[in-house]
């Protein structure tokens, strides 16, 4: 998984990853995108998948970002105009990068390292529209839950699942070798035959004594 | 499941909600869910001055991921409760 924004490159629509399931949530078209301190890129239209939320310039279709909604650690609707002058939807982008890392990539506005922007704002042109935004980022937020909140690291959880299914299998051998009932089905000769006969009067021995139980249990209440 | 349910009792309590990245957020819980993403409304950050930007809004949801404390109300918390659920959660049951 990539952390952060990404920027991308394609011709005409987004293509989403249908195969694992990425579905297409929502196309909010006359949309401005803020990253980070850089100038304000517009217009554009914002795809918002079960995955990724994706932009795409208006004036070059072949440009735009995506980011994971796994990067997306916060969101927000901004209308105070001391925060930002337009209304927007504000998130705050996890890129696992040090804090001290944004100021170099103001110094140096030239080169555009993607993976510093901490911040991304979308500012649609109806204002209206930023609590239905609002809405969809929380469900897809849902949608993606953290992949190894137990593991450090994914492979190891790969390996640590493999040793699980080899004790499993252990486990299942066991059961078989030590359980009677399925040497009884394996085979049809007489010896079988006797042993079911001996459960059965085991069973009827049980039946017995559970008649017994309920005849003093019937005692006791009369 | 212990944070979980804890949390569904505090909505709609002001609680502080405090990331990992040292952005601190006050607001109502609006609402939890099993990840423990936050929903929080009538937000407003702690540290203004180093965050101005982000000096309101409306609504916030916070992934659950990326919390590092949420500092909650003192009368929302009965030590009592809390004592048995974390008893009762310790056992497995």
């Amino acid at each position: 998984m990539v952390l952060g924004v990404r920027e991308i490159r394609f011709s005409g629509e987004p293509v989403l990853d249908r195969d694992n399931g990425e579905e297409l949530m929502r196309v909010q078209p006359g949309t401005d995108i803020v990253l980070g301190n850089l100038p304000r890129e517009s217009p554009g239209t914002l795809y918002i998948t079960t995955k990724q939320v994706i932009w795409v310039s208006d004036v070059d279709k072949t440009k735009g970002y995506a980011v994971d909604f796994l990067s997306i650690s916060l969101h927000a609707v901004s209308t105070d105009p001391e925060a930002y002058p337009l209304p927007c939807l504000y998130t705050q982008i996890d890129t696992e990068e040090a804090d001290d890392d944004l100021s170099d990539s103001e110094s140096n506005p030239i080169e555009q390292d993607l993976s510093n922007v901490k911040e991304m704002r979308l500012i649609p042109s109806d204002p209206t529209q930023l609590d239905t935004l609002f809405a969809i980022f929380c469900q897809c937020a849902e949608l993606n839950p953290e992949p190894n909140d137990d593991e450090e690291e994914e492979e190891h959880d790969w390996v640590f699942s493999a040793d699980q299914m080899v004790d499993e299998e252990a486990e299942d051998e066991d059961y078989i070798s030590h359980n009677p009932v399925n040497s009884i089905g394996q085979s049809n000769g007489n010896h079988d035959l006797a042993r079911t006969i001996l459960e059965l009067q085991i069973n009827d021995r049980r039946f017995e004594d559970a008649e017994e139980m309920d005849d003093n249990e019937d005692g006791t209440h009369h | 499941m212990l944070f979980f349910s804890y949390f569904k009792d505090l909505v709609g309590r002001e609680v502080t909600v405090e990331l990992k990245n040292d952005l601190a957020i006050r607001g109502t819980l609006h609402s939890v869910d099993q990840y423990l993403n936050i929903k929080l409304e009538n937000t407003r950050v702690v540290d203004q001055d180093k965050y101005p930007h982000m000096l309101s809004v409306r609504n916030c949801f916070i992934r659950g991921s990326v919390v590092r404390y949420v500092q909650l109300p003192p009368e929302g918390v009965d030590i009592e409760l809390l004592h048995d659920a974390t008893r009762r959660e310790a056992r497995g049951g």
